[in-house]
């Protein structure tokens, strides 16, 4: 989770503190429909997994993220 | 200043955070700001980002314009667009061949042979006469993107059994492409068929990305793209290195020579020794592009020397280097003694040394040379060099692809002085011969370009562009020439030039310079003397001449008083020198001398 967290700070932009469940599309001015690509592109970088199409477009908040992430058994 | 070290590898979104963290910061680049459109027919983003990030590395300032989505025919076409407004130094167009091709790129054989030739014909017609549009309202340089050829047919096997197939019909567009602008001084094909083989073309695209966001290309390569762009980049804002100094032990052969001996080394046709022989063979292959080479070396001179001279697989030898510092003094000290021997800028420098600490050193001690990060494994070298973007210019003249040899040349004439215990009988013992000859079209972008570089033996350091010095060469009442210099080192190029008006009675020296390649050797008094008798001829009866100094041209302060001017007033700075045709200016003796 820590890996995670790291990415969504360096691609969004904004502090640790920041990236909890609260997170979301809506509050976070960063998290564009850009930078939500871009976040997945990193996190598939980084941690090696892959997300299908469908899993991207329900991600709309850091809860959403983590427990996709955490599915795929990361 | 903050310490520089080896650059760590960027990734996309280490580009987006610095371009976050720099684009407010004032501008502070020694360069000029440039301005960079981007036109492309899908999502770009991140290319200006990335993009300006690298030009702020560089010291390069930049102001981006990004067409909008997919407009980029509409803002060529329209005068009144973005595009135009923002007027571009540089302008890259990025189209795709899925958006050219558009539902015939998965469906190519829903077309017969003739149809898909027709259309790709009709393609290229778009594309060239929005290219011709873009000139009309431009002047920037344009960096136009070819297509990728597909890695896959729906024919399978049997696609390159058609008359006009799928696959042939990209690669026809990329030929008419490369043909159509080979000659055009603005127009720049880029190869991104070569990029995208380069990066894999599996790898090119993320398909999730393309269907989820309309990326053509995979995000996480726009970095690389930024970086072939750069190549462009760099000459447009003079970034143009010339010179590359190399050390020796572990660099240009594997093993230190001084312990390993000359058969000892590993240089040649064996696994160890390949790469370090293909790395020279490549070093070579830009040597004789006109990048000068050079050495610094610690080492005992006599082992280093034994090695150019007597090991087999050397493709670079002592002929090579313009500069040799083969010695145990510090490398600073020898890069300086280099830098004043070849007598060029210290940001024309590449420095490559395979030691980490010599390069963290040159690197603190001079920041404008480019010191290059080389890996750690020697079968590296080669790529590592293949991908130096430094070199590039617009245009090179002849002089530029010779530049190589012509240090080389300088470097032997230098130690043939230093041997010689007369400067008279070393002069004389050059054999040279200085042809004269009237501007034309091959001697005028040389001429134009001596009068923008030369700084030391200038007179009056006017600069004049191209056009300027074409409008002087066709006007009847101006003498407009160049000087070629040859010895018996070899050929030194156009290496001075003038321009004087012609008037009834006087004539004027506007321009008057030489190259430092061959200040001291008394080809000023050649020039000066074939203006002073030609002005005889045509029967003027005195020649004046300006001399303004600079803070550079101070070698060039007493040549009219030695060669018999008289001062006739001092305009502020500006001196104004007077000679009468009448008193014979004396061609030096040692110089043949020849018009063409």
């Amino acid at each position: 989770m820590k890996e995670l967290k790291k990415i969504v700070v360096k691609v969004l932009n904004i502090d640790e503190i920041e990236v909890n469940d609260t997170l979301t599309m809506e509050n976070a001015k960063q998290w564009d429909s850009f930078n939500h690509l871009l976040l997945i592109s990193e996190i598939e970088k980084e941690m090696s997994i892959t997300f299908s199409i469908q899993e991207v477009e329900k991600i709309k908040s850091f809860k959403d993220l983590r427990e996709i992430v955490l599915d795929k058994g990361r | 200043m903050s310490k520089i070290n080896e650059k760590e590898k960027l990734g996309i979104s280490d580009y987006f955070n610095l371009y976050r963290k720099l684009k407010n910061k004032p501008n502070n680049g020694k360069y000029e700001k440039l301005k960079i459109a981007i036109l492309s027919s899908f999502t770009a983003n991140g290319i200006k980002e990335v993009l300006f990030v690298k030009c702020n590395k560089l010291g390069i300032n930049c102001d981006f314009y990004v067409g909008n989505y997919n407009q980029h025919s509409q803002e060529v076409l329209d005068k009144n667009s973005g595009l135009h407004k923002f007027k571009p130094d540089l302008t890259i167009l990025f189209i795709d061949a899925r958006s050219i091709f558009g539902n015939k790129y998965l469906l190519p054989y829903g077309m017969d042979d003739k149809s898909r030739k027709t259309f790709a014909e009709e393609k290229l017609q778009e594309i060239n006469s929005l290219v011709e549009k873009l000139k009309l309202n431009s002047k920037a340089k344009i960096l136009l993107h070819n297509f990728e050829v597909p890695a896959f047919s729906p024919l399978g096997i049997l696609e390159n059994k058609q008359k006009f197939g799928f696959v042939e019909s990209v690669e026809a567009l990329n030929s008419e492409l490369r043909a159509a602008f080979k000659n055009d001084e603005q127009v720049f094909v880029f190869d991104y068929d070569a990029f995208c083989s380069k990066i894999g073309k599996n790898n090119a695209i993320d398909y999730k990305m393309y269907y989820l966001g309309d990326m053509k290309l995979n995000l996480q390569f726009i970095p690389e793209l930024c970086e072939e762009y750069l190549g462009y980049v760099k000459p447009l804002a003079s970034i143009t290195r010339k010179c590359i100094v190399l050390d020796l032990d572990n660099t240009l052969w594997g093993g230190i020579t001084g312990e390993d001996g000359l058969g000892g080394i590993k240089l040649g046709p064996t696994p160890e020794g390949r790469p370090f022989m293909e790395f020279q063979q490549y070093l070579l292959s830009l040597f004789n592009r006109g990048v000068i080479l050079a050495i610094n070396s610690k080492n005992n001179y006599d082992d280093a020397i034994e090695v150019f001279r007597k090991h087999p697989h050397m493709a670079l030898k002592e002929d090579n280097f313009a500069a040799m510092q083969i010695n145990w003094n510090d490398k600073i000290a020898n890069m300086k003694v280099i830098a004043e021997e070849l007598n060029i800028g210290i940001g024309s420098f590449v420095f490559i040394d395979d030691d980490k600490a010599n390069r963290q050193m040159i690197r603190e001690a001079f920041p404008e040379i480019n010191v290059v990060e080389m890996p750690e494994d020697p079968s590296l070298y080669l790529k590592t060099l293949i991908d130096l973007n430094d070199f590039n210019a617009f245009q090179i003249t002849e002089e530029d692809g010779k530049r190589g040899h012509m240090y080389v040349q300088q470097r032997k004439r230098t130690e043939a002085q230093k041997s010689s215990t007369n400067l008279a009988g070393f002069l004389k013992s050059l054999n040279m011969v200085v042809t004269a000859e009237r501007a034309n079209k091959f001697s005028i972008p040389r001429i134009s370009q001596l009068t923008q570089k030369t700084n030391q033996f200038n007179m009056t350091t006017r600069r004049y562009m191209e056009d300027a010095i074409k409008k002087f060469s066709e006007d009847k009442n101006f003498l407009v020439f160049s000087v070629k210099v040859e010895d018996k080192f070899g050929d030194n190029g156009i290496t001075g030039a003038a321009i004087v008006k012609k008037g009834k009675d006087a004539w004027s020296i506007d321009a008057f310079l030489l190259s430092c390649r061959i200040i001291g050797r008394k080809v000023e008094e050649t020039l000066l003397a074939y203006i002073a008798r030609e002005a005889k001829k045509a029967g003027a009866k005195k020649i004046t001449a300006d001399f303004i100094p600079t803070n550079k041209n101070s070698v060039a302060k007493g040549f009219y008083k030695s060669s018999g001017f008289n001062i006739v007033k001092k305009e502020n700075e500006k001196e104004v020198w007077e000679y009468d045709p009448e008193k014979n200016y004396k061609f030096p003796d040692f110089i043949k001398f020849m018009e063409k």
